[in-house]
């Protein structure tokens, strides 16, 4: 039993949510038309491949079409929560090439402009400018901070690994962290203020 | 929980919401963070920030052969698992829509909130929304069903024996000249339950329902003065009566 595509389209995530539990396909398509776009970017930001980017994103989504009933609402958004499993997908491909080294850069306001302005929704460009944001708060960011948040979000190194690779003592990774967390939130705020 | 201990941790939270504590290190701290509010609140704090990390990322559309896989792979897997597919043959929240545009409406807001209703429908099959069960009197029963989850008004319907009763929360003021409906669905067919009712200062409401047998779905409407024969306006509140 499946929904039809234009009533899908007018649910939001949660409320796919259960739908695609229940395996239907229409809820799903719809599902990965909103988000499989920033999943692949992800990917591809990670892995650097496009064949393993579209691995890692078919992996990722299918394993949520067959574990969409493990979404917990109260521990954040769906988006966000497909996000950490492609991101997870991801590190671990990188991780079974040894000797990958991740892309360090958030030049991306140029693709950014070049997408037809009619795909933009009203959500789409909140993301926009979110991520407008993003890029501004780690621009702004010292290097050494920006580098270490990159190399373990992006790159899937532990705090220990990143102290050994940039021969920095352990504290001072985890300083830098934090600050640079710290410095992008406090951006977020003022832009919601 | 101490200062010092508390410090020692909250060192590693920022590390733990990159990911990039090894696992044995993210295990202990969140084994540490069930018992210390304030290393949660942290983390509360540091996940908005982690969360946007993808957003910035440059885009590239997918390749559209991976859409093609990908559904070629959930159909296929539907089809096993006995689902219907395609649109072409509606389903049972098309159905839903038609039945609720033949109320007069025809307006997107019936068919998404017959979605919504279908939504809680499906909840309820997944994980048991139906709440209540006990309460029993006189060899009577109680139970309670509550709305999908729409914005704005929530809704529950407490059905005790053949009777119910229709409670509503977060209900906007109405202007004067309107009034609350409710309306139930029985065998597919609408029925108005004659009882006009207002929401009070807090903005609740409630009207009883007097014979629930065989209804599937109770809404509510706002009406003119006097109420309708058949609903003039979107739902403010569905909430799905499983059979």
């Amino acid at each position: 039993m499946s929904v039809k595509r234009e009533t899908a389209e007018r649910l939001a995530d949660e409320e796919l949510m259960p739908l695609i539990a229940a395996k239907d396909p229409e809820a799903f398509e719809v599902f990965y038309d909103r988000h499989g776009g920033v999943a692949y970017s992800l990917a591809y930001r990670i892995v650097g491949e496009r064949a393993a980017a579209e691995d890692v994103t078919q992996e990722a989504f299918i394993s949520i079409w067959r574990s969409g009933a493990r979404f917990d609402r109260t521990r954040g958004s769906v988006r966000s929560w497909m996000l950490s499993i492609v991101r997870n997908r991801a590190i671990d491909s990188l991780r079974s090439k040894a000797g990958k080294a991740p892309k360090l850069t958030f030049d991306d306001d140029a693709v950014l402009e070049q997408r037809p302005s009619e795909e933009l929704t009203e959500e789409e460009a909140m993301r926009r400018e979110t991520a407008s944001e993003v890029r501004g708060a780690l621009g702004q960011l010292p290097g050494e901070q920006s580098k270490v948040i990159e190399l373990a979000y992006f790159g899937g190194f532990s705090q220990s690994e990143i102290s050994r690779m940039l021969g920095v003592p352990l504290g001072t990774v985890k300083g830098r962290m934090r600050l640079g967390l710290e410095k992008i939130r406090g951006e977020l705020a003022e832009g919601l203020a | 929980m101490t200062d010092n201990v508390h410090d020692r941790w909250s060192e590693d939270l920022a590390a733990y919401m990159l990911g990039a504590l090894e696992p044995g290190e993210a295990t202990e701290l969140e084994r540490h963070a069930e018992d210390c509010e304030r290393c949660r609140s942290e983390m509360r704090w540091l996940t908005a920030a982690v969360e946007v990390l993808p957003e910035a990322v440059e885009r590239h559309r997918p390749p559209p052969r991976l859409r093609e896989s990908l559904m070629s792979e959930v159909r296929a897997d539907a089809r096993a698992a006995g689902v219907e597919t395609g649109s072409a043959g509606g389903g049972v929240l098309h159905r839903a829509g038609s039945w609720l545009q033949g109320l007069g409406s025809g307006s997107h807001d019936w068919r998404r909130l017959a979605g919504l209703a279908l939504m809680a429908l499906v909840v309820v099959a997944l994980v048991g929304y139906e709440i209540g069960g006990g309460g029993s009197e006189s060899g009577g029963s109680t139970t309670t069903f509550v709305s999908g989850k729409a914005p704005g008004v929530t809704a529950e319907v407490v059905r005790e024996d053949n009777g119910g009763e229709l409670r509503l929360a977060d209900v906007k003021k109405l202007p004067e000249d309107r009034v609350l409906e409710a309306w139930v669905r029985r065998d597919g067919e609408v029925e108005a339950v004659k009882a006009l009712f207002v929401p009070d200062r807090e903005g609740n409401a409630s009207t009883t329902i007097g014979d629930m047998r065989g209804v599937d779905l109770v809404m509510v409407t706002t009406e003119p003065a006097g109420g309708s024969e058949v609903p003039t306006s979107s739902p403010i509140a569905t909430v799905p009566i499983p059979q």
